[in-house]
């Protein structure tokens, strides 16, 4: 169970390909494990976890995991709209999961629209990378291509493993802390009708502690 | 909220919140058992919970002849909170505790010339209180004072659990107290002694005199040091008979827990101030207090019993703790805040989404449709309605006794059975799985506690609820990709389900409150309320499932039309 007490929740979304790994690389992040086999999802799944940024802020995550499928299409599109973050997710050792980014992202900007997301460019299974003898496992797109294409869009670029959990972590905290940035700058605030950004479940409702607390202080300035 | 999606798409939380978003927000967004206040508002009345209800603490504090207390002062103030409500019909347990103070204060009041006493603590107070009136003359001060005091009355009885006062008498109360309290019981016998024999203790009267003696001369040499009280403190923590209402609560405590001559001549002091600070509060109006007195019907001739005050005050101070971890315990247990930890609220949230979506998409139909063909399509959305509308009265669901079948497996076997036309591979491990799991916890350890059987309780509902909700999103979105629709079906299964699911539900309130009610518990009354909240939550689990059946409903129409 996840531990209730944070100050925002923030709802990232997972999109890409079919069998990249969106949903390994998820139940690496909130679970530290790794299943060599896992059912293809359906629509969506929903994991969480709980994150510090910088200045210790703690961040929920909501994260939506969208099922690659095609014929899932027309459903998951209709979950887009109230992230306030997106992974595009593509596999290192596939070469078309890359090439279909353009379209994903273009994708989530039109569904997340009027809202702008943080995007983040996730390359997964690294680890396959070396062992190169068995099919499907040569890396088919460079880093540096990668890295190229996330300039060029503005993206933040990571290579994960979820497998090894390299990088996992930073996937999730990079979105998190740059979406956490845009809150401070005033660029993303928290709106009514819109569940990208909620502030914690523990920050209104807790308050009649802290008025209690305070109270006693206060008490003592007439 | 923004509107700027753009036209073609389907977006599924698009336009205006629907109701029940609206709805389901403020669930959200309010505080314990919100939820419960929401449903079943009238069954609520009688759920002993509503603990940060004011009613409750004001009948609570009523309770004062628990207290260990003098036979004399017992019936006085058996009589005197009992009228003190009456009086004040806005009972906040702040008003009641001060009317108590008051009476106790008043008699010896009146032994002294009353009035021309209440001006001297009047330009006390006003000294710590009205920071721009110190220079003004005298007269007026205490006439902005008295209006500010009943002004702050007022503020302070309409809402319970602000500031209150500025000068916080309950919290000075309970401050005092936890000081008080961490004394041994030796020492405030001996305040009580001293009091009711008046041995040693100087005369009150004098001490208030000194203290403002003291004081006009602090405020006329130095005005600005009114603003910062902790100046104040420091200072005044050498002379004991000067203080100000501000630093009471440090000097209470510091007084009470370094020396014992110290409680006696500072911290009466305080509490004298304390009390005729109320008094003047409630002799507003009232001159003499005659009217109330006559009502509490109280011989003029009594003396003070402050110890009195001091237990009245940490019966309140513990009223609080108490109820302060009553709050943190029910936060522990908060329905809402479970179900969304078990992915409950974002299931419910994203079948919204589709519901909302394909009713668009129906809507859509309708209007493109030939107008002729309009009425037939409208006409078998509403069968398939119908066909989805839930047995009105539980028809005793033939409980077949599924023979030598674990509970759980006769679980998964009505389940199966009830959507075997569905056309859908469909997924309750997590409920059995769940439901299994209780079963052994209840039955593994004999020597539960009420807290513990009640706090699963709670999950294992909240737990159910939101495997439940999975599992209409889930077939929602199954439904939406399925080759071959079969409406009837669908709609059939998906009602029988909606049947069974809603029987687990209840089926789990019964095992937990069986347990509850078998177990030995000395206070029988926790174990009802937490019986009655478990019906309650266990209700809220239903209508959370029926919600979420009722979403699924446009995803099963779109496949007839």
């Amino acid at each position: 169970m996840v531990d209730p007490i944070f100050d925002y929740q923030f709802r990232l979304i997972l999109i890409g390909d079919s069998t990249v790994g969106k949903s390994s690389l998820l139940k690496y992040f909130t679970d530290g494990k790794f299943a060599e086999l896992s059912d293809p999802t359906v629509g969506v799944d929903f994991f969480a976890r709980i994150i510090e940024v910088q200045d210790g802020t703690r961040i929920k995550l909501q994260l939506w995991d969208t099922a690659g499928q095609e014929r899932f299409r027309s459903i998951t599109k209709s979950y887009y709209r109230n992230s306030v973050g997106a992974l595009l997710v593509y596999d290192v050792c596939n070469r078309s999961s890359f090439e279909h980014i353009p379209l994903w992202m273009m994708e989530a900007k039109r569904h997340i629209e009027p809202h702008r997301p943080v995007f983040a460019l996730v390359g997964c299974k690294v680890d396959l990378v070396g062992t190169d003898n068995k099919i499907g496992a040569r890396r088919e797109v460079s880093c540096e291509e990668a890295r190229l294409f996330a300039e060029e869009n503005g993206l933040h670029h990571v290579e994960t493993s979820a497998k090894t959990g390299l990088n996992v972590e930073e996937a999730f905290v990079l979105v998190a802390q740059e979406v956490y940035n845009r809150i401070q700058t005033g660029e993303y605030k928290v709106e009514d009708g819109w569940d990208g950004i909620k502030t914690g479940f523990n920050r209104p409702n807790g308050m009649d502690f802290n008025l209690l607390e305070a109270e006693t202080v206060q008490s003592t300035c007439c | 909220m923004p509107s700027s999606d753009s036209e073609d798409f389907e977006s599924a939380d698009e336009g205006r919140n629907s109701p029940s978003k609206k709805e389901r927000k403020k669930r959200l967004s309010s505080s314990n058992y919100s939820d419960n206040l929401e449903f079943d508002l009238e069954t609520k009345k009688d759920a002993p919970l509503a603990k940060s209800n004011p009613k409750d603490v004001a009948k609570s504090v009523d309770g004062w002849d628990d207290f260990d207390i003098n036979e004399e002062a017992e019936s006085s103030t058996k009589n005197i909170s009992g009228k003190a409500n009456v009086i004040k019909s806005d009972t906040k347990p702040t008003s009641v505790l001060n009317t108590n103070a008051k009476s106790e204060i008043q008699p010896e009041k009146s032994q002294d010339t009353g009035w021309d006493d209440f001006d001297d603590w009047g330009d006390t107070e006003t000294s710590c209180n009205i920071k721009e009136d110190q220079l003004k003359p005298q007269s007026e001060k205490k006439h902005s004072n008295i209006k500010d005091v009943t002004e702050r009355l007022a503020a302070a009885s309409t809402k319970n659990e602000g500031w209150g006062w500025g000068w916080g008498v309950d919290s000075i109360f309970s401050t005092a107290t936890a000081g008080i309290s961490t004394l041994t019981s030796q020492v405030s016998q001996g305040i009580s002694t001293v009091l009711e024999t008046s041995i040693g203790a100087p005369d009150p009267e004098e001490l208030a005199r000194k203290s403002k003696d003291v004081h006009s001369q602090q405020t006329l040499s130095k005005e600005p040091s009114i603003e910062k009280p902790q100046f104040d403190i420091s200072k005044n923590t050498d002379n004991e008979t000067s203080f100000q209402f501000g630093s009471l609560i440090s000097e209470v405590t510091k007084f009470v827990e370094t020396t014992g001559t110290k409680v006696l001549a500072g911290g009466l002091d305080t509490l004298e101030t304390i009390g005729k600070k109320t008094m003047e509060v409630l002799q507003d109006g009232d001159p003499g207090l005659a009217k109330k007195r006559a009502m509490l019907g109280l011989d003029p001739a009594d003396k003070p019993v402050l110890s009195q005050v001091l237990r009245e005050a940490k019966a309140k101070a513990e009223e609080e703790d108490r109820i302060r971890e009553q709050k943190r315990e029910a936060k522990e247990v908060h329905y809402e805040s479970l179900f969304d930890d078990f992915e409950g609220l974002v299931h419910l949230e994203a079948l919204e989404m589709l519901s909302r979506q394909v009713s668009m998409r129906i809507d859509e139909r309708l209007r493109s449709v030939d107008p002729s063909k309009r009425q037939d399509i409208k006409e078998t959305l509403q069968q398939v309605a119908e066909l989805c509308e839930m047995p009105d009265d539980d028809e005793e669901e033939e409980m077949e006794e599924s023979g030598d079948m674990s509970k759980p497996d006769a679980l998964h076997e009505r389940l199966l059975a009830s959507t075997r036309d569905i056309g859908l591979k469909m997924q309750y491990q997590p409920l059995i799985k769940q439901y299994t799991e209780t079963l052994e916890w209840l039955s593994s350890d004999p020597d539960l506690t009420e807290k513990a059987i009640y706090k699963r309780a709670v999950s294992s509902l909240a737990q159910a609820t939101a495997f439940s909700v999975e599992v209409y999103h889930k077939t929602a979105e199954m439904l939406l990709v399925k080759p071959r629709r079969s409406t009837a079906d669908e709609a059939d299964a998906l009602t029988q389900m909606t049947v069974v699911l809603t029987k687990h539900i209840g089926d789990i309130a019964t095992l937990f409150t069986e347990k509850l009610n078998s177990i030995t518990s000395e206070d029988k009354e926790q174990v009802n309320s937490h019986i009655t909240n478990i019906f309650l939550e266990a209700d809220n689990s239903s209508k959370y499932i029926q919600n979420a059946f009722h979403l699924a409903l446009p995803i099963i129409q779109i496949g007839a039309v």
